[in-house]
């Protein structure tokens, strides 16, 4: 059976209408992509990677300065309506739908621009609206509803279609630990019972990769730089030694990378609380001691150290050299 | 300080105006939109009275009826301008809660935006009047023009329209997204009621009535007596205001205008403090 | 076309209708402002006609005028520009998305819309009617429906057209309607006859349906006015709207591919804040 996703030196490129508005951007830089069918796969990458023009290109939304993609096994260029049955996409702070509609009529307004019976539309968002505990909602006008609530409502309508391949674009973005944790759960419990059923998540939330996703792709200026495993891109990490260290405000910072034997350096200062977080991608644990003693001769005082088991933000640290901040 | 503030709030909210009425396109596809559009509203009314007098446009009458309909410009744009304002920052854009709750005045945004609406509409009369004189005979000679009636007149007029303005946006406030028809509909009235294309001695007694409690109609009769004093003598009676000096129009325009200053100031205020209770300052309501 | 595809569409013309039928009773101010005021700048008109002591049925041309005016407006502002705020809202991307054509989009905008529509230009015709003391003699009811549909379809069909251009633009779309509001009530003859503009002017505005339409619905109202006022015999006149139904909805169909290709290429389709 042919992929759910596959790209070919995907690449796309935009031109400012004015040459005053600007240089071209390289948004995508030949990506090749493939995502089997039942994969719960993620896109990770910082603001501005090129995650949501790969999503623009995969929904039929925008065409490919070069390269080909095929969503279904059909190409989005050519055979964009056969791809559009097949798919669908929720946003992060989304605002779609219409205010003076209630939850359940902007949820069936959107069911019937894929065909859907109302009957069976009406079954369905009932269903989903208590699984996301939106019963009680469900006769509340849009413009009524939370931050949390709207997004649940978004990531419904995205769902309710039943896609073959949903595209999932920073759905949890600016939610709270409750909100994201339903939508999780449901991502990772629809792919787990449709075993015929895809997902391709972005998001630079690293911790909602790694726990949702079977396959992650780490893109930055529009490269794939990796496409593995949670655990096998870790991995690549593992040799190295990661290492912590909290320290009071620190000036002077730059010459801690300098330290032989430290790989990769990268540090958050935090005036408010007077603290700097440090990280460091060792090669030799030996270091450790000349990373103390460096800090403690600039007179700032340690507060924490740990070394830690490498992360996905590891990973791309030590790929691309700079964390998500 | 406090002036300044006011000030700077006005200029910004000008500069913004001017930007969102101006740099969707090039300079030279703006210039060609701002002739056509008013020119091509005021060749309507020239082709209806074309079509009845057969072709004659050199009388007092389509003087009278063409510089009404041009000055007409700057009440529906004006009135327009400051109701979209609310509409289009709440609705689509999204941005009027976050200038509502910056520390300056919001009345004072609201005439910032219809102040740049003012200008841009200036050309655009200016330009129908010029047409018209040029290619259709309108009676306007500059050595006859009323030169301080006439700009007293007009700046009257157009802080009245504004003031107005403000009124109309309160209402916006608290309606949803159709009741542009608010905008329309008092222009509208103002176009019926207020002497803009006909005298107000055609209509039926109690519109007459009507006709002198609005401002419009008064500015109206001002700045026409001002432009081109030579129609409103030939005409006489028939505009319905001959039995006011200059001064007394002036001072009825005033009044008026301070009126409408305290009714609109209160309605927005009303309007303003409903929204706030019932959360429709960042509603929408596009459907 | 299988029946699935028809019945797709058909599902989303109903869809997209819902919310304008529902926010027009959930919305209820429009009433006032769309049965009363519009008669507003109607009158204006029916009274200079009256002060320059116009033929009486000049009078019946502006209240026919004013009310066909509503559905000029609900295709430049509640359909074609509304996609304009559809973009900014994040609708249209859901839209382009789904597998329908766009012109059921467009229809259920139109659909929804022609209540409002509807009885706007009803009780402007009415109300014209009873304030301003009209005859009007209808000399055929079946002609004035035919005319009345050819017109509306290829009216509708236009206005398509007209959206298609919000696909690849934004704001640029969005002034050339309010450029075109007033200018195509003057080349249409909303207010006075056409025939007025001389021949070629009125032919070139032949392109409008509205034009045809409304030249149409004042001969079969004024049958006595034909000689002097009417533009072409209203058998030629609907004749040229039905090739005019045909040719817009095939021309919006091309143009909304057009664009919507030309959108994707630029990146525009879905750039808001153009």
């Amino acid at each position: 059976m042919e992929p759910a996703v596959e790209t070919e030196s995907l690449t796309r490129v935009f031109n400012p209408k004015k040459k005053k508005e600007g240089k071209s951007v390289t948004a995508l830089d030949s990506v090749d992509l493939r995502i089997e069918r039942g994969e719960l796969f993620g896109l990770l990458g910082p603001n501005g990677a090129g995650k949501t023009t790969l999503l623009k290109i995969l929904s039929t939304l925008l065409l490919p300065t070069s390269g080909k993609a095929y969503v279904a096994g059909f190409d989005v260029e050519k055979d964009f309506q056969e791809v559009r049955k097949r798919i669908n996409m929720v946003s992060g702070g989304e605002i779609s739908g219409y205010g003076l509609l209630t939850v359940r009529e902007n949820l069936w307004m959107f069911t019937q621009f894929y065909g859907m019976k109302s009957a069976v539309a009406f079954k369905q968002i009932d269903t989903m609206l208590e699984l996301f505990g939106m019963v009680d909602k469900k006769n509340e006008k849009v413009r009524t509803l939370s931050t949390g609530m709207r997004q649940k409502m978004n990531v419904i309508r995205g769902f309710v279609t039943d896609p073959d391949i949903l595209f999932l674009d920073e759905p949890t973005l600016g939610l709270d630990v409750n909100a994201s944790r339903v939508i999780r759960d449901y991502i990772v419990e629809w792919v787990e019972k449709k075993p015929d059923k895809t997902v391709l998540l972005t998001t630079h939330y690293m911790a909602e990769a790694d726990q949702l996703c079977d396959r992650i792709a780490i893109i930055d200026d529009g490269k794939i730089l990796a496409c593995d495993a949670p655990d096998t891109l870790k991995r690549l990490v593992k040799t190295s030694t990661m290492l912590k260290i909290d320290v009071t405000l620190l000036n002077n910072k730059s010459v801690l990378g300098e330290i032989p034997g430290v790989e990769k350096f990268t540090y958050t200062d935090d005036p408010a609380s007077n603290l700097t977080s440090l990280k460091f991608v060792l090669q030799d644990e030996s270091a450790v001691s000349d990373i103390v003693s460096e800090i403690v001769h600039s007179g700032a005082k340690i507060l924490a150290l740990r070394k830690t088991e490498p992360t996905l933000e590891d990973v791309f640290i030590k790929m691309v050299g700079k964390g998500f901040e | 300080m406090a002036v300044n503030s006011e000030l700077r709030t006005f200029k910004n909210a000008a500069w913004l105006g001017w930007q969102m009425e101006a740099n969707w396109t090039d300079p030279f596809l703006f210039a060609i939109y701002s002739v056509v559009k008013p020119l091509a509203g005021t060749l309507i009314l020239v082709f209806m009275y074309l079509v009845i007098t057969h072709g004659e446009t050199e009388t007092m009458f389509f003087s009278y009826m063409y510089v009404g309909n041009a000055m007409y410009m700057f009440v529906a744009d004006v009135l327009f301008g400051v109701t979209w304002v609310i509409h289009d920052d709440r609705e689509h854009y999204m941005t009027l809660k976050q200038v509502y709750i910056a520390p300056i005045k919001f009345e004072t945004y609201i005439f910032g935006r219809a102040a740049i609406k003012i200008a841009i509409t200036s050309f655009g009369v200016l330009l129908t009047l010029l047409f018209g004189v040029f290619a259709l005979g309108v009676d306007i000679d500059l050595a006859a023009v009323n030169w301080p009636l006439l700009v007293v007149a007009l700046i009257l007029g157009l802080a009245t329209l504004a003031i107005m303005g403000l009124a109309l946006g309160g209402v916006t406030f608290l309606t949803a997204k159709h009741a542009m028809g608010i905008n329309e509909g008092v222009a509208g009235i103002f176009y019926v009621l207020s002497g803009v294309i006909f005298p107000i001695t055609i209509l039926p007694g109690w519109a007459q009535t009507i006709s002198k409690f609005l401002p419009v109609t008064y500015w109206m009769e001002g700045v026409r007596r001002g432009l081109e004093p030579g129609v409103i003598t030939a005409l006489g009676p028939t505009t319905g205001l001959q039995g006011f000096s200059d001064l007394q129009l002036l001072l009825t325009l005033v009044l008026t205008a301070f009126a409408f200053l305290f009714i609109s100031l209160g309605i927005f205020r009303y309007a303003d403090k409903i929204a706030r209770r019932k959360g429709k300052i960042d509603w929408t309501s596009a459907y | 076309m299988t029946e699935t595809w028809l019945l797709r569409n058909m599902r989303a013309v109903r869809g997209r209708a819902y919310p304008r039928i529902i926010g027009s009773t959930r919305e209820p101010s429009w009433v006032f402002f769309d049965v009363v005021l519009p008669l507003l700048t109607v009158s204006a008109y029916a009274y200079i006609y009256k002060f320059m002591k116009a033929p009486e049925e000049f009078v019946g041309f502006v209240i026919l005028g004013g009310a066909m005016t509503a559905f000029w407006l609900n295709i430049l502002w509640s359909m074609a520009s509304q996609l304009y705020w559809e973009k900014e809202i994040g609708n249209l991307s859901l839209y382009l998305m789904a597998p329908i054509s766009r012109m059921s989009i467009l229809a259920g905008m139109a659909v929804g819309g022609l209540f409002e529509t509807t009885l706007r230009a009803t009780s402007t015709l009415v109300i014209g009617i009873l304030v301003f003391g009209i005859a009007l003699s209808l000399s055929s009811p079946v002609m004035l429906i035919v005319v009345f549909v050819v017109t509306m379809v290829a009216l509708y069909g236009m206005g398509m057209m007209f959206a298609s251009l919000y696909l690849l633009f934004g704001r640029e779309a969005y002034h050339m309607s309010n450029l075109m509001t007033e200018p195509i009530y003057l080349a249409s003859g909303f207010y006075f006859p056409v025939k007025a503009l001389g021949f070629w002017a009125a032919a070139g505005s032949s392109i409008i349906p509205i034009t045809l339409g409304l030249d149409a619905l004042r001969q079969l109202f004024y049958p006595s006015s034909v000689s002097e006022y009417g533009f072409l015999a209203i058998g030629t006149e609907t004749l040229i709207l039905a090739i005019l139904c045909i040719v817009f909805i095939v021309l919006s169909k091309l143009s909304l591919d057009y664009m919507e290709k030309l959108g994707k290429t630029s990146g525009r389709l879905t750039l808001r804040w153009q």
